[in-house]
């Protein structure tokens, strides 16, 4: 396969971006990071422009996910904050939806619930029109990713400990556990959980379970790691690492309306990557290491443009860093505009 | 004259002990004496550097405040971080200062100055703090090694913890909180036997020392003195006996089961106690690896305060817990925080500091000291005075330049102390 991106624009961001969704009609890309904002961007075709961000969260916005038919934006914080809105307009919220971080969240194909999951080790399945709580599983583990299988029957949830439980779509019965511990480990007092996102492909027969393979600690030395699970069996079937023991997290991926995959990383000591690849290949078939660690990408409905949420050069560094003006320096995600 | 006493005036020697019995403690200087002897030190070292913002010194739902939350404390208008509940909880026993300034951000002269005490190159090593103590209140009744270290990993004698001090008082470390190999002697060896072997080490030491400096043959001295008294209480190696429930306190990770041990080291008498647990330099995953770390260190130094107390130690037991620095306000592109000694802190509790005390405050986003800043020579002055021990008493003659056991340029934080 023979695609070659290219950057079209790159667009500035104040703040640290670590996740990023077009709307189901692609006219908007929402952005969650580290501050107490959901952003909105207005895309027309060539740029974002902002649009007024969405307040009254807490902590870190820290998951977004969108109506796949309706401009409904449900969107979470670290606080355990949840809500839906549309536009800038508050559908539902629940203040405390999770005791504290809530990680992700997921909506169910038909888009009638959505599941969220947390760092207080609960599992939720909401009514996604009215905000109704109608389902809640304790996972006994910090929950770090979810998804809904295409057919909307199960649930998967991936804790930190790299255990993949699929489960019915009211958390009643745990179905079968898939084994993903590769990307768990646990060095010294610290456990790695390297889980960082779920994917269904080929209409729901391969799940993808995508983060790190650690390999020490404190500073996480680590692999972007893919895992293909048959879904049926639970077999592991593939595996796909890139690059060496430094590049770090999978911190999103997803599939191209023509199969191939798009994932971006972010490393410890390596600086990050947007990596294409086709499902069943070992090696990807293009690579851009130009982004600075990035953290999120957004795939628009038309297939032909896509957004990376890097992080401005230089962003590491001991002790106190001033800019040019002697003030304390922050750190940015540049928003890089690709088309394909 | 010197008005301060000297290390031999702090020893109580067991016939004094058994001959004055209890009238001794009648006696002023006796009485001091075993005051003095009493007390004890803990030392928790979080090597790599604890974010002061996801623990002691949290900045919640601002630029650099990271996504935790606060609590509160026992003390009110304290908080600290959502991941030290049981911490939280006891900040009535504890004196937290959140407005440690220091100078190095580099780990390899950072963890040497801060653990020596010492901002300035005076041209010798200072002693480590538990160096010190172990010179200037000696080995205490116990008899037991006065500085001992436990550690994930190797074990061993470091002389070169003594600083100027000389050798001997060097750190003893215990390798994941067990006993050195072949403590034990050896069950084919009797008693008489290593007696026998012992005098002939004896006698070779006084023909070694003939040729050797003091201080040198003093420490290869007392490496044997340290084995023969743990020879008798290996048993303070051993949690196996203890409840399960302690166990289960504690944590079953290393941490907590390190912290079991020198629960049991201090129980025993051993003057200085350093645990140690690596893995604090989060420059990456800073925030799930804090989410992992900070709850099982809530855990175990909780359950350490709460012991301490139940046993009556703490009122004896001065107890500090620190790191080289704290971390960077900023949060990098690999979603961690860097070195970053310029606002960071330190908590103490226990002997000789002022309980549910709160000092020096750090500015809306942490990121610099808004009041009285303080540098670790400052910590040490408030800890020996703590302890009773004068920090400028003269402990070193470099050449003809008198040095202090603490640096010269500092005072002790006056509102920590009891």
């Amino acid at each position: 396969m023979s695609i070659e991106p290219k950057q079209i624009a790159e667009i500035k961001s104040e703040h640290q971006i670590s996740a990023a969704r077009f709307s189901s009609d692609g006219g908007v890309l929402a952005t969650a990071g580290y501050e107490p904002l959901v952003r909105r961007w207005q895309f027309d075709g060539k740029t974002l422009t902002p649009l007024p961000p969405l307040d009254g969260f807490h902590g870190y916005s820290t998951a977004i996910a969108w109506h796949p038919k309706l401009p409904r934006l449900f969107c979470a914080d670290s606080w355990g904050h949840l809500r839906c809105s549309e536009g800038e307009k508050t559908l539902w919220q629940h203040e405390s939806a999770h005791d504290g971080w809530l990680r992700q969240i997921a909506v169910s194909p038909e888009a009638s619930r959505i599941a969220t999951c947390g760092k207080d080790q609960f599992l939720c399945v909401w009514d996604a029109a009215t905000g109704k709580k109608l389902h809640e599983h304790p996972a006994g583990e910090d929950v770090y990713a979810l998804t809904f299988s295409p057919d909307g029957q199960h649930l998967v949830f991936g804790d930190m400990r790299g255990r993949l439980v699929v489960m019915d779509r009211d958390l009643k019965k745990a179905h079968r556990t898939l084994d993903a511990s590769v990307l768990y480990k646990l060095d010294r007092i610290q456990d790695l959980g390297g889980l960082r996102t779920l994917l269904f492909i080929d209409g729901g027969k391969t799940l993808l379970a995508a983060g790190t393979t650690p390999q020490n600690g404190a500073t996480p030395q680590s692999i972007p790691t893919i895992l293909h699970f048959d879904f049926a069996s639970g077999r592991l079937t593939q595996t796909f690492t890139h690059g060496a023991n430094k590049e770090g997290f999978i911190h999103d991926l997803v599939q191209h309306p023509q199969g191939h995959l798009m994932a971006v990383t972010s490393g410890t000591p390596g600086s990050g990557m947007l990596i294409l690849v086709n499902p069943a290949d070992k090696e990807p078939f293009h690579v851009n290491t130009k982004m600075a660690n990035c953290h999120a990408l957004a795939l628009h409905p038309d297939g032909t443009h896509f957004v990376v949420a890097s992080t401005n050069r230089d962003s590491n560094g001991n002790g106190r860093s001033l800019g040019k003006n002697g003030e304390y320096k922050t750190n940015s995600s540049p928003l890089h505009l690709f088309e394909i | 004259m010197n008005p301060l006493c000297t290390p031999g005036e702090h020893h109580l020697s067991r016939r004094a002990f058994l001959g004055g019995g209890l009238s001794l403690l009648a006696t002023p200087v006796l009485a001091e004496a075993l005051k003095q002897k009493d007390k004890q030190v803990l030392f928790v070292w979080l090597d790599g550097g604890l974010s002061q913002l996801e623990s002691w010194d949290p900045k919640p739902n601002t630029e650099f405040g990271g996504p935790f939350r606060s609590i509160k404390t026992s003390v009110p208008g304290v908080h600290f971080s959502e991941l030290m509940p049981k911490l939280a909880k006891q900040m009535h026993k504890l004196c937290v200062v959140r407005s440690m300034c220091t100078k190095d951000n580099a780990h390899s002269s950072g963890v040497d100055r801060i653990q020596r005490g010492d901002p300035t190159n005076r041209g010798v090593p200072y002693p480590h703090f538990g160096a010190g103590v172990a010179k200037l209140l000696g080995p205490g009744s116990s008899g037991l090694p006065p500085y001992v270290w436990i550690k994930p990993g190797s074990g061993g004698f470091r002389a070169e913890d003594a600083g100027f001090l000389g050798p001997k008082y060097g750190s003893l470390a215990f390798g994941d909180g067990k006993p050195p190999e072949n403590l034990l002697r050896h069950p084919d060896i009797s008693v008489e036997q290593d007696a026998a072997r012992n005098e002939l080490r004896r006698m070779l030491d006084q023909r070694f020392a003939a040729k050797r400096e003091k201080r040198v043959v003093e420490a290869n001295a007392s490496v044997f003195d340290m084995a023969e008294k743990l020879m008798a209480r290996a048993d303070i190696f051993d949690t196996s006996r203890l409840p399960e429930r302690d166990r289960e306190r504690y944590g079953r990770h290393d941490l907590g089961q390190h912290m079991l041990v020198a629960r049991q080291m201090l129980e025993a008498g051993v003057r200085f106690v350093k645990v140690t647990s690596y893995g604090w330099d989060t420059h990456g995953d800073n925030f799930n690896a804090h989410a992992t770390m900070v709850p099982k260190f809530d855990q175990a130094f909780s359950a350490m305060l709460e012991d301490l107390e139940a046993s009556g130690l703490l009122k004896t037991t001065l107890v500090i817990c620190l790191s080289e620095f704290g971390r960077t306000p900023r949060i990098n592109g690999h979603v961690g925080r860097d070195h970053w000694p310029e606002a960071w802190s330190i908590a103490m509790a226990g002997h000789g500091v002022r309980h549910g005390t709160l000092i020096g405050e750090t500015n809306d986003k942490g990121t610099a000291v808004k009041s009285q800043p303080y540098d670790i020579g400052s910590m040490f002055h408030t800890w020996y005075r703590a302890l009773g021990i004068d920090p400028l008493r003269t402990e070193f003659d470099n050449a003809g330049q008198p040095l202090p056991i603490a640096h010269d340029e500092m005072i002790p934080i006056k509102e920590a102390l009891s």
